[in-house]
């Protein structure tokens, strides 16, 4: 020890602390701020007085064509020009905002539209809510059954006539359940017992086991009889799925292939991890195929190849074909970023599972894929907001999806040439949307701890 | 390995016979089965086919195809509109997917004899023209020696305006796009001198200029487009059915008929082919295999082809194109829409 201390300096023998710097000034009121930050050299002050006459310019440049030289009622686009020829023509936009929204869904029977959406948006309404038990259900009865409602809300017809009876009774259990689903939720509010537990004192005396739910089916089955009595009385104007377009039908592709994704993801993920070498080649084969081939010729080979392919009286309507062809796209995209979550499990994981015995599937389920999901959801999220605005491409097929709709209002008589307004006016409903899902998933990785 | 093979054959001869049990049946019945008439159109084009803002079809090459549902069924919505684009124009036709194309396609001898296609007959005559600023004083296309010329590239404009200008020594610089919006832009912002595209695509262009009144279209024409429908080659009962109901277009307008009037000549006229095109006497149907009252329920829906042209592009509709003097005028004014007889 004496050693040390002769061959070492001595000033390294005590701490000597270098003082606290002092606290940053600040300078109170906004202007002190702004000040400090922006003014501090010469340099910095020109380049903020750049910024400030560029940002002027430009915002100025906006505001004078959106709002302030804009037209917002006029008869046609001579008219927009003549009031004003350097402003935009909202008027055009205005007018055509219906054929924006519902494409050429015929005018009186629009409001089928907004009910359908309505009624999607509120069967998911309460997996808000984290008092409601069962979530899960609630969003795959979502997947399986709302499809059926909201297809014979938008295609119409006689009830169970031109959509075949399975589709009718599927309707009937589909809106049985959304009323169990919500009168449920009222008589828990309530504190009391669910609808689902009305006839459990009458099944008990027939049956010992499963009791509950043969009640709850018995329930549904009852309540889907009375939506059957009531909705054969309905009978909708028919619209040929040719008439759907705009928003509503880009809402329609991309929830479709939204929902789809997950499921085809989750299979081929699992699949190219899988030891077994045909399931592993298969699934390999399906990603890397569909990934390295552009989603429009994916779009084109389902549209123009497939009817030369198949016999002549095999008749395909394009939305089925675009809407297999974008799940598939986007399933090979989802399988890519769940196994990307998969691989960044640790082995641990699985061998605890399997020391509790679990098998393959539970494994699956209940340990690896939730883990893996929910790690992942930042990158879902990103392919979900690209899938949204790569639906816009079925325009160039020919559906009259938003972007067509929009292209169409320049070929109008009243409005031709109207190029411009109708893509501004886009672009800001795709920001509203792809930021509010960003947001979303911003309060979802948040509610699940993403980062733990 | 001999099973598979076997079955391989088997299934190959199924799928040629199945192909070829299409090509011989008649797209005429397969129409009447179906209940409507599939027609081919483009995704939109002013005055041709266009929507409007309740999602209806409108425009000429719409009423064509109206008119034929008319004749075959008796009801103008009997019809469902196929937009396509350029590329599957053709394939469409031949793989039955689509009746009648009718989007403003040019008759060439190519794509007759090259497609798998019937052209029949001509319901618009189009040409290239040219459209400069007022200002420039240009009054013929022979003045534009060494100009700018917007146009649009990989269209049979941008083949003309070569041939055109190596003809006449002219030294014109095309200017290219791959978008006519962008095109019509710059044409507009002054980056050339000058707008080749056929003239009832100026005519729209011209209409949607900021200030209609400074731009001049040149009367020459550089090219022929003849816009006609075509059907799939080889049925001759399907191509009658589309040539007579567009003849009975042409007869009506000539013989005075049109959708205000068809109702009181099919009562009152004593004329002979009127009654014969009206079927009030005659039985000029059966060869179609179309209803007695076919061509009146044309004119009744759709109207006779003046009331067409002045509707969708004459000179009160968005295009302005005035008819006299033109090659769609009638043959009695000098035109060249001549309705073969009603006999």
């Amino acid at each position: 020890m004496d050693d040390l201390n002769v061959k070492n300096p001595p000033a390294l023998k005590q701490f000597i602390p270098t003082p606290p710097r002092p606290p940053r000034q600040s300078k109170s009121g906004i202007f002190g701020t702004i000040r400090q930050r922006c003014f501090n050299s010469i340099g910095n002050s020109v380049l903020t007085l750049c910024v400030v006459a560029v940002l002027f310019y430009l915002v100025k440049h906006v505001l004078d064509w959106a709002v302030f030289n804009a037209v917002f009622i006029a008869d046609n686009r001579r008219q927009c020009m003549d009031i004003s020829p350097d402003g935009a023509c909202w008027a055009g936009v205005i007018s055509w905002f219906n054929g924006l929204i519902y494409g050429r869904f015929p005018v009186d029977e629009q409001w089928r539209v907004n009910v359908g959406v309505l009624l999607g948006l509120v069967w998911l309404l309460p997996l808000m809510s984290k008092r409601i038990p069962l979530r899960n259900v609630i969003l795959l009865s979502w997947i399986g059954l709302y499809p059926f409602v909201g297809a014979y809300l938008f295609l119409g017809g006689r009830f169970g006539a031109e959509l075949g009876w399975i589709h009718g009774v599927m309707t009937c259990l589909a809106l049985a359940f959304l009323t169990i689903i919500y009168v449920n939720w009222i008589l828990s509010a309530l504190g009391k017992k669910g609808l689902n537990e009305l006839f459990v004192p009458l099944v008990s005396r027939f049956v010992e086991r499963r009791i509950h739910l043969l009640s709850f089916v018995a329930v549904w089955l009852l309540i889907a009889l009375v939506m059957a009595l009531v909705l054969n009385q309905v009978s909708l104007e028919p619209v040929a799925i040719e008439r759907w377009g705009g928003l509503f039908l880009t809402f329609i592709i991309a929830s479709f292939a939204i929902t789809m994704a997950i499921p085809i993801g989750v299979v081929l993920a699992l699949g190219r991890r899988s030891k077994l070498p045909v399931i592993h080649w298969l699934s390999m084969t399906v990603i890397e195929l569909v990934r390295s081939v552009p989603l429009i010729t994916v779009l084109f080979m389902a549209v123009t190849l497939l009817p030369i392919f198949l016999p002549a009286d095999v008749e395909f309507n394009k939305l089925a074909q675009v809407l297999v062809a974008v799940c598939i796209f986007a399933g090979a995209y989802m399988a890519e970023n769940i196994r990307g979550g998969l691989q960044a499990i640790p082995k641990g994981q699985y061998e605890a599972a399997a020391t509790l015995g679990l098998g393959y599937l539970h494994t699956m389920a209940l340990i690896i894929l939730p883990q893996a999901l929910r790690m992942m959801i930042p990158n879902i999220m990103t392919s979900f907001i690209s899938l949204l605005k790569d639906t816009t491409l079925v325009s160039i097929i020919g559906l009259f999806d938003i972007m067509l709709m929009a292209r169409n209002i320049a070929n109008d008589k009243d409005w031709v040439g109207m190029h411009t307004e109708p893509l501004v006016m886009i672009s800001v409903l795709f920001f509203l949307f792809c930021y509010s899902m960003s947001q979303y998933s911003l309060t979802l990785e948040k509610r699940l701890k993403v980062d733990r | 390995m001999k099973k598979f093979s076997l079955a391989l054959a088997a299934t190959t001869t199924l799928l040629a016979a199945n192909s070829y049990a299409d090509e011989s049946a008649s797209t005429l019945s397969a129409v009447k089965d179906r209940g409507y008439v599939n027609c081919v159109i483009g995704n939109s084009f002013p005055g041709f086919y266009s929507l409007n803002k309740a999602g209806e079809w409108q425009g000429m090459d719409i009423d064509m195809c109206r008119g034929v549902a008319s004749a075959v069924f008796g009801d103008a919505s009997k019809v469902t509109f196929l937009p396509v684009q350029w590329a599957q124009s053709f394939t469409s036709i031949k793989s039955g997917q689509g009746d009648i194309l009718s989007k403003g396609m040019t008759w060439t001898l190519s794509r007759d004899t090259q497609q798998g296609l019937d052209f029949l007959d001509t319901y618009f005559y189009d040409g290239q023209g040219f459209m400069v600023r007022k200002d420039l004083g240009v009054k013929s296309v022979k003045e534009l020696k060494g100009a700018t010329v917007c146009v649009l590239t990989g269209t049979s404009s941008e083949l003309n305006i070569a041939d055109y200008s190596r003809a006449n020594d002219l030294d014109i610089k095309t200017v290219v796009f791959d978008d006519s919006s962008v095109r019509n832009t710059a044409f507009f912002n002054n980056n050339c001198d000058a707008l080749t595209n056929d003239k009832s695509g100026l005519a729209a262009q011209r209409s949607a200029a900021p200030n209609p009144s400074d731009y001049v279209i040149l009367p020459e024409t550089i090219s022929k487009e003849a816009l006609s429908f075509a059907v799939k080659q080889n049925d001759s009962e399907w191509a009658n059915v589309v040539k007579w109901t567009f003849a009975a277009m042409v007869a009506a307008e000539e013989f005075g008929v049109n959708s205000q009037n068809v109702e009181q000549m099919r009562a009152d006229s004593q004329s002979p082919v009127v009654r014969r095109l009206l079927g009030v006497e005659g039985d000029l149907h059966v060869g179609l295999g179309l209803p007695q009252d076919w061509a009146y329920q044309v004119i009744k829906n759709v109207g006779n082809y003046g009331e067409v042209y002045e509707r969708n592009v004459g000179v009160n509709s968005v295009l302005g194109l005035d008819r006299d003097g033109t090659l769609n005028a009638l043959w009695t004014d000098g035109g060249m829409m001549y309705a073969k007889s009603f006999r």
